[in-house]
Formats: C-alpha cells, structure tokens, sequence
C-alpha cells in the first residue's frame, strides 16, 4: 500500500477539508507534506476533490507546489505534496510589514508562477499571502489550488464568483466573466498586503468590501515609505479594467521586479519569522500524526437481514444492545498534565469524534462571515460550511456506531426538535401511530418521548442537558415504561451497584446519557487547562457518584431541575419554551400548526410532516424538493384543514428560518437535491393527468392496505409518468 | 506546415525537440493568452493532422511523452475535435465527424489511455470533452472487437437490440474504474458517469438491450469494490440514474430483482456512513415501488421488523438533512404498513392485475 511508504511526523496544520502533516519518503528520506481529506466527513461530491489533484497534477513548475502523490487508505485521502518548510508569506508579514526588496523577490517568483499556470490555461483564483509558501531555502511556490480553474480553451472566460474578499477583482465579483487577469489584481492586492501587513480596507467587513471593491477607485499604495517603483507595480496590477492590466510576462519585465535580489534572500525573513513565532506566540506545539482507530463495527447476527428463511416476526428478539457496552473512552483520556495543550486539545477532540457532538453549536459562527479571509467558493462557499458542520457530525458517527445504535438523535438547530424525535423513537412506531389522531395525548405522548430522547440525545451543553425537565414534567416516570430494563443493564458500565430499582435505572440512564456526554463535550470545547482539570474533577465525581448512588444521582439532577424551573430567569434560558407552550396547551396545537413549526412536525404521520415542512423549504432554500409534489396529491389531513397554502409558506419560513441556520447551507448541497432540484423543474404536476390516464401510470394503482405507498410513490413516479406519456402512445 | 518526427526510438534531444514542436502545434491552433490564432492557419494544420494521420501516432504515443508535451497534445487533439469549418452545418464538429466516421478506433484509443498513470489524464480530458456528442457515445457503447481487428462503424454496424459480448471498451470502464490508482480510478468514472447520463436515450436503450449483463458487472465490480471510492460514487450514480425519467424502464426492471435489493440492504449496513446514505436513496426506491414483485415483497416482509428497528436509528445524525429525514420517516411508515408474514402475498403467476403499470413497462422493454 502506497501509504506505506511514507513516515508520518508531525502536523502541520489543518487547512479547509483536510488535516496536513510532515511526512518522510522511507524510498527517498525526501521531507513531504502529506494532506488528510476525511471522505466521510463530508457529503460532497468526491468529483471535487478529484477536480483539484487533477489541476495539480497536470502542474509541473518550480514555481508552483509539486504534486506527488495521493491515494485511498479507507476512507482517507492522501495527497502527498513536496513539503516547504518556510511557511506562508503570511506568516512572513507576521512580525510587521514586509521590506521592498523582499516583496520584489516575492513578486518575481509569483509572477513566474503565474505566468506559468496562465500559460497553461490555469487561472488560481486565490492569490493571497496565505496561499503563497517558501521553502527554507526562500523558494516561492504558489499553493491551494482549492478553486482554481482549468480552462479548456484557452479564450474561455470564467463566471463563477470565487476567491477570497478582500482580493477578489472587480469583475470577478460583477459576475461579468473573467480571465487571466484577474489573478494579476489579487497580486496587487497581495503587494500591498506584504507593503502594509494587511490587505487595503481591511477593516471593512468582507461582505461589505465586496460592494466596494467594484464601486469605489482602486487601492493605491500611498505614503513616503514606499518607493515609487512599487506604488507604479501595485497601480498597474490594481487596474479596474481587465484588458489594461498588464500579463503577468509583461510585468516581469517592470523595473520594480527587475531590480529584485536573489531568492536566498528570503531565507533571513524565514528565519526572522519563526524567531518571532518561537518567541512571542506561545511554544507551538506539535501534534503527531495518529492513525485513527475505527470501531470494527461486527453487526450482531441477530440484526443481519434474512433473505432465506422465512422467521415468524415474533420470534425477532429484543434489541439486543450488546455493542452499546462497549465504554466510549473517556475520563482515562484525559490528557495529563506532561500533555502539551494542544496536544491535549487534539487528544479531547478526538474523544468528542466519539461522543460529543460539536458540529452543530459551532455552526452559526461558520456561517456568519468572520473578519477571517477565508476563502469564498460559489458554490461552494456552502460546502465548506457544510464540510465542517458534516465532518463534525458524520465523524463522530463513523466511529462511534455502537452508541449510534442508541437513539443517539439530537436537535441540530432547535427548528423540528420534535420531528427528529419522532423518527428518532427507535421502539414504538406502532405506538406512535395509535397516538395520532388524538390531540391531547399525542402530545403528551411526545412530550415524554421527546423528554426522554433528551436523554438520548446527549446534548452536550449544559443549557440543552436540563431541557429534559419541564416544570411539569414527569419525565423519569414515563422513562421507565418506555424502556425494558435489560438495555439500560446492557448499556451501563460495569458498576459495583446494580442498578435495581426505577430511580436507580434512570439515574444510571441520566449519567450515560446526559451527564457523561455533556462533561465530555464540555471538555472538549474548554481550551484554557486549568478549567479542563476542573472539569475533569467533576466528571470524575460525578462518575463515583453514578458508581455509589445512582438513585442520589438522579436526585440531584432532578433537585436541580425544580430550582432551574422554579426561577424564571433561569428555566426561561434553559428550558425549552416552544415545548413548554406545547406541554401546556395540548389542545390548543391546531391553532399553534400555523406560528410554531415545531409543534406541527410533533405529528408523527409523516405524510403530514411533509406536506407542512415542504413549502418552508421551497421558500428557504428555494430548494422544491419532491416531497412539495405531495402538497396537489395527498388528501389534506382534517386537521390541517385551515391551513391555507397561501399562508403557510411564509409564516413557516419565518419560524423556521432563524432557528435552523444549517439547513440552507447544507441542503443545496445534497447532490441528490441538486438533481431534484434540476429535475423538478419539469415535474409533472399530478393533477394534470387526466384520470384515465393517471390511472394507466404507475402509482395511480393501489393495492388494499398499500394506499400509504400512494403518497410519496406518486411523487417519486410523478417524473417518470411524465416521461411515460411523451414516449407511450400506449399509457394514454 | 507540420514537421513532425513519429515518436518513435527517440532520444533525449529528440524528445526535446518533439515536445517544441508538439507546444508550436497547440500555439498555432488555440492562440495565447495575447495572441488570437490565425483562423487560416488553424483549418490548414487541421487539415494536414488529419490527412498525415497525426491523431492515432498522438494518442498512441502520448504516454510516452514529456509531461507538458502531454498536456499539449491533449490542447492539439481537443482542438482538432473542436474544429468546424466556417459554414458548416453538421451536428458534430466537421473534423471529429471525420473521426468517427473514418477513424473510430481513435476514439477507442483515447478510452485505453485508462491503462496507463500518464495517458489517463490527457486522454480522459479529450473524451470528456468529445461526450459531448452522443456519436461518440455510441462509438464506446456499441464497440467489439471484430474478427478483422476493425473497429464498429456506428453509422452501419450497429443493431441496436443485439447484446453485447461484454468485450468492448465500453466494458473495460468497469475494471478502470475498480482496480486502478486514485487519480485514474476517479478520472474513468468521472467519464463513465459522463457516458451514462450525457446521451440518456442512447444509454438507456443500450441498458435496456444488455441488462443483465450490465447490472452483474457493476454490482459486482462497483458496487462491491474494496474501494470506498468506488463504491460510494457507484451507488450515487445507480440512485441518479434510476431517479431519472428516461431511465424509467431500467429502473423498473432493477426493482423487480430480489438480488438487487439484497445487495442494497447490506449497502445500509456498511460500516461507511456515506455509503450507507448513498444506499438509502437507492433503497426508497424499492420501498416507494407501488407495484413490488413478489421477491422484493417478500424480502422487504421477512426483514420488516429487522428493518423497522433499524431505520428509526439509521444515520440518526443527519438531523440537518430534513429531505432525508422526511424520507426516512415515510420509509419507515410504508415498511411498517407492509403485512407481518409473507403468507398473504399473493405468488408472482397471479400478480399481473395489481400493477398494471410496471408490468406494462417491464413488457415493453421486455418485448
């Protein structure tokens, strides 16, 4: 395996979908830099990823980072590039702005850079300091080749909007085609960003620049302290007009670039650069490569499909949760205290991939555009989003499928908690349905199931970890019904108390569920040492508590709840409020349909959740998806009856909307969707079929006891029915 | 106007001087970035390309190329493809018309650059381009070897209802795909793919003719590679193609296989979860069949307390997915509203009144 022949070192840094290390060649002892791209972690198209090692590997220049390798190691990519020990120019300008005659130096190697991927039909795209890296010896190589483009024909223009704000060209942002050129802007913008430490207003917030840049004058490099050599450099680069910016071979030939020195030159600012990091950041410190260790998930026996025999139903025995003892490691990961910082940070993150799910809280911040260049990517300025929120969530699972065998579902945004747990309920689909229809105690219902998915649910933070008591609650009661005792047995840890009575199960179940995880969670996000030990110390309390006392346990938390509930301050921040007014008023959902999505989607039959939940999604994400083809051909429920289709697009979008940031980053990414999306465009609508017809086409028929299938078979035959009647004279 | 040396027996210097001219080629055909080429020049170089027979010797030899002189004969090629006299009215480019009419085997050619590390991105780059013309397409479907070493002349060769023997290149995609390195791996599917949902009445006429033929290759190579690659892009592209209208009647006859469906539900239960979502959306599509043949009835019945205890948890952790979390929830509505016991199904011979349409689906690609 080609895996093989590489030494993996220490890491180096972890860049937008992947995680970089140093790596020695065991054929040639040659230092490379080896980039880690989890598959898994992210629902986008691998054709991507695949698009960017191809444009790198048709690159063979001395002035552009050499490609050497990649290849699959399960589900890990490894591309495996030649390694530059100087870091970025960035990390260059750190100290402070950076001196002419290194800019020069800079610039010439860029330009030839440039001058190459152009000539070859490659347009990067994102030229900035970042993306600009040295070797020790002062070699400049230009990197990330994450959105860069390959022209087919060497005329073609470009339309996509992509780059990095703050250096993006003008006609790159009008989204009026662009060429060539529009690297050459970038690299007056990155001149300037070397000239001054940072790139010109960047104090502006980068959506706002994005306005300015098209509108107002270019930047100019302005004040005595530059030479006019360089002022005329930037000037020329920084042209509004494409056409009149100069080539990238013409402006090798500006006398600022032709007065430049020798690139070993650079090695002194290489070396200036690390003293200064060495010195005044903090001892950086190293992370060594690990191999991930993955759960051999052995599926139960008992829990493979049967093909041959056919068993009585009956005799399919209780869940058997077997895998769910196997002890997540926890408390003994603890990094101890010889454990650098952030080789403790990485040692607890790799515990939350196992647990905690971090993905989810740290979603409104990726979305919100930071002061941080990061790159923008249309349309992937979504899928990058979408990747860290993906790989946080999906990476916890694909290690953990013991404890996803649990009802391990939880609320991403708070938007259809109740929904989820609908579907998360894992043994009463039955009960569920013998529940609807009946307002009142299908709420109640839920209520208890949504309370004890809570538990499941191991939400993490401490906020959402007392959602499970309401004031009125009697959750741990219904707990108790709900789950056969032997599973918490299973699920538990070897404990010197056996857990015998209600209390003790349940509070056994609270500590595995609730307490575990969200001390593990909370370990994972602390950074600061001293409150991770404290943290520890109360995990590991809390873990001999569970051990002595779990009715105790339980009491406590059950204390706390009532005092969190009785202050209103505090169970107004911590508790749920659309739940409450749910609890509350049981009778009053039909009215609540219209203003609180959450309280419709409680309603377990699905066909109802789709038909309120679909035209929200056409108005969010303007993303129709099929299920909106239900809305003309399932009979509306009585229940639903007031509810107008005119109304509720608007009045669902708007509840949902805010609370539920990550559903229109990630859904138009959903490659299936995509082709929804494509393909709706011409969807029959159902009712255009006249009834003999409808009744030829396939989903027009129903056998008795199947009309369920009639819903979403229509909508998912609905396409095909159109294609039908264009090419079948017969269907008619 | 072309000083073209074969690229035979060449040494250092020669190789040098192939790769100069090879770059003056492909200046004179796109232009630079500055220069605008000269139109006349262009159509001249074309013509002496194609009547010197420069195109096989280009794509025979290119592995044998220096690196950018690669890259270059896959601009000249491309060009080449690209061509079109002024006026001309054909549906194709007038001198890829002339390939595939004249020379089809170029085309073939360009597929076998998969064998190699350093022909497979080059040649991968002309073909995707050329796909954009369903002839070519056809050129790669309907491709045999014939017993004179010929290649197939789509305009004349070609009966449609006949099977293949699974020996021409179209075929040789599969194992491309499974067993090469990841960049020639990901490069041939990204073409397969290309091939199988650029030109879909084509595709879906020839699926419909090799059917069997085609599903037990790519299930047993794609679908059940050892590359998770492989494996996750196979099932994807299964689901696409079976969603799609004009697959209508391949996608009937998938989900009337028992097997089919057996293979998919160990996809759920793979230890990936991305191939397990990329098996999911194949899955629905038995489920939300309303007219079921009795196998897959049956194995949906015998595993419907199996399935209905692990789908509520299955990829509990897509909460931000609301489409998939809707389907999922419909999936286990439909599954738990089939019979408990398979004793009620009624046997295949007595089935043809329930599902009028299907059936009439199945028999005409059948007939």
């Amino acid at each position: 395996m080609s895996a093989d022949n590489y030494h993996m070192l220490e890491e180096l840094g972890s860049g937008s979908f992947g995680v970089v290390y140093r790596a020695l060649d065991k054929r040639t002892g040659q230092a490379v830099a080896v980039k880690h791209i989890d598959l898994e972690g992210s629902d986008d198209d691998i054709r991507e990823i695949q698009q960017e090692i191809s444009l790198l590997s048709t690159c063979h220049s001395a002035y552009v980072t050499n490609y050497l390798d990649s290849f699959v190691r399960g589900v890990k990519l490894w591309i495996v590039m030649e390694y530059l020990g100087g870091g970025s120019c960035l990390d260059l300008i750190k100290p402070g702005p950076m001196e002419e005659k290194y800019i020069a130096i800079i610039m010439r190697e860029l330009l030839q850079g440039l001058d190459y991927l152009h000539s070859t039909g490659k347009i990067h795209r994102d030229i900035k300091a970042a993306n600009i890296l040295l070797s020790e010896d002062g070699r400049v190589k230009i990197a990330d080749f994450g959105v860069a483009a390959q022209l087919t024909n060497i005329k073609s223009q470009r339309l996509t909007f992509v780059g990095t704000p703050f250096w993006m060209a003008p006609e790159v942002i009008q989204e009026a085609g662009y060429d060539f050129h529009a690297d050459i802007w970038s690299l007056g913008i990155t001149a300037m960003e070397m000239a001054m430490g940072e790139p010109p207003r960047s104090d502006v917030h980068p959506m706002k620049v994005l306005f300015l840049i098209p509108k107002e004058k270019p930047p100019r490099l302005e004040g005595s302290q530059y030479s006019k050599e360089l002022k005329d450099f930037v000037a020329l680069c920084l042209n509004k007009d494409p056409d009149r910016r100069p080539s990238a071979k013409a402006l090798l030939k500006h006398s600022f670039i032709r007065r430049a020195g020798k690139t070993e030159q650079l090695q002194e600012l290489v070396q200036k650069a690390k003293a200064f990091e060495n010195g005044s950041v903090r001892e950086r410190d190293v992370r060594y490569y690990e191999e991930t260790l993955r759960d051999v998930t052995l599926e139960d026996a008992d829990d493979d499909w049967v093909f041959s025999t056919i068993r009585p139903s009956a005799s399919i025995r209780q869940p058997s949760y077997a895998r769910s003892t196997i002890k997540r490691p926890k408390l003994d990961r603890i990094p101890s205290e010889d454990e650098t910082d952030r080789g403790a940070a990485l040692a607890m993150q790799g515990m939350s991939l196992k647990s905690a799910p971090l993905g989810d809280f740290s979603t409104p911040g990726d979305c919100t555009p930071t002061k941080e260049p990061s790159t923008i990517r249309t349309p992937k300025v979504r899928s990058n989003d979408a990747r860290k929120i993906s790989s946080a969530t999906s990476r916890k699972i694909s290690v953990s499928s013991p404890t996803a065998r649990r009802t391990s579902v939880r609320q991403a945004s708070g938007a259809t908690p109740t929904a989820r747990r609908v579907s998360g309920q894992p043994k009463q689909p039955l009960g569920l349905d013998m529940s609807f229809g009946n307002g009142a105690s299908t709420v109640r219902m839920f209520k208890r199931v949504s309370s004890d998915d809570n538990h499941d649910n191991s939400k993490p933070s401490s906020a959402s970890q007392f959602q499970i008591g309401s004031p009125q609650d009697s959750v741990f009661d219904a707990d108790a019904e709900n789950r056969p005792p032997p599973q918490q047995q299973h699920r538990l840890p070897p404990a010197p108390v056996v857990a015998a009575t209600k209390e003790s199960i349940l509070g056994r179940r609270t500590y595995a569920k609730c307490i575990e995880p969200a001390l593990q969670e909370a370990q994972a996000t602390t950074a600061d040492r001293t409150n991770r030990e404290a943290l520890s110390r109360v995990a590991e309390a809390w873990s001999r508590l569970d051990e002595l006392d779990p009715e105790g346990e339980l009491l406590l938390l059950k204390g706390m709840l009532e005092r969190i509930s009785a202050d209103p301050k505090l169970a107004a921040a911590l508790l749920p409020q659309p739940d409450l007014r749910a609890h509350q008023s049981p009778t009053k959902k039909a009215s609540m349909i219209s203003t609180s999505t959450t309280s419709t989607l409680v309603n377990p039959d699905s066909a109802e959740i789709l038909s309120t939940s679909s035209p929200s999604k056409l108005s969010s994400s303007s993303a129709p998806r099929r299920n909106s083809e239900l809305l003309p051909s399932s009979p509306p429920k009585p229940q639903q009856q007031h509810l107008t289709p005119t109304k509720q697009p608007s009045q669902i979008s708007h509840t949902r909307d805010p609370s539920s940031p990550g559903k229109l980053v990630l859904n138009p990414q959903n490659p299936h969707l995509k082709k929804l999306r494509c393909s709706q465009q011409f969807a029959p609508q159902p009712e255009q079929l006249s009834p003999e017809r409808e009744r030829g086409l396939p989903g027009g028929k129903q056998e008795p006891g199947m009309e369920h299938v009639g819903f979403v078979a229509e909508a998912l035959y609905g396409r095909w029915a159109e294609g039908l009647r264009g090419r079948w004279g017969v269907m008619g | 106007m072309s000083k073209f040396v074969g690229p035979d027996g060449q040494t250092a210097k020669n190789e040098e001087e192939l790769a100069k001219h090879i770059s003056l080629v492909k200046v004179t055909l796109q232009g630079t970035p500055e220069v605008e080429a000269d139109q006349q020049t262009v159509f001249a170089l074309v013509s002496a390309i194609l009547a010197e027979g420069l195109l096989p010797l280009l794509v025979d030899h290119i592995h044998r190329l220096p690196f950018e002189a690669r890259k270059d004969t896959q601009t000249i090629i491309s060009n080449v493809f690209r061509f079109r006299s002024p006026g001309s009215t054909s549906s194709e480019p007038d001198a890829l018309r002339e390939v595939i009419r004249k020379q089809p085997e170029i085309i073939i050619a360009l597929c076998k650059g998969y064998e190699r590390r350093e022909s497979a991105s080059p040649c991968g780059g002309i073909l995707k381009e050329a796909l954009k013309w369903d002839a070519v397409a056809a050129v790669i479907l309907y491709d045999e070897p014939l017993p004179d070493g010929k290649t197939v002349d789509i305009y004349n060769d070609v009966d449609t209802s006949a099977p293949a023997s699974g020996r021409g290149v179209f075929w040789s995609f599969f194992g491309w795909i499974d067993k090469s390195s990841f960049e020639v791996s990901a490069d041939a599917f990204d073409t397969f793919r290309l091939l199988l949902t650029k030109h879909k009445p084509l595709v879906a006429q020839y699926i419909g003719t090799n059917f069997d033929l085609f599903f037990e290759r790519y299930n047993d190579v794609l679908i059940r590679s050892e590359s998770y690659v492989t494996k996750r892009q196979s099932i994807k592209l299964l689901g696409e193609v079976l969603l799609d209208r004009q697959f209508y009647e391949v996608m009937t006859r998938y989900v009337d296989s028992g097997d089919n469906l057996k293979l998919i539900m160990w996809q759920l239960k793979d230890d990936r979860r991305m191939v397990q979502y990329e098996g999911f959306h194949v899955f629905k599509i038995f489920a939300a069949n309303p007219n079921k043949s009795y196998e897959v009835q049956k194995f949906l019945i015998m595993n419907k307390q199996r399935l209905l205890k692990f789908l509520p948890n299955f990829l509990a952790d897509r909460t931000d997915d609301d489409q998939f979390n809707d389907e999922k929830a419909w999936l286990v509505k439909a599954i738990g509203n089939l019979p408990d016991s398979t004793a009620a199904l009624t046997p295949p011979s007595q089935q043809s009144s329930a599902g009028m349409g299907a059936q009439q689906a199945q028999a005409q690609v059948r007939s």
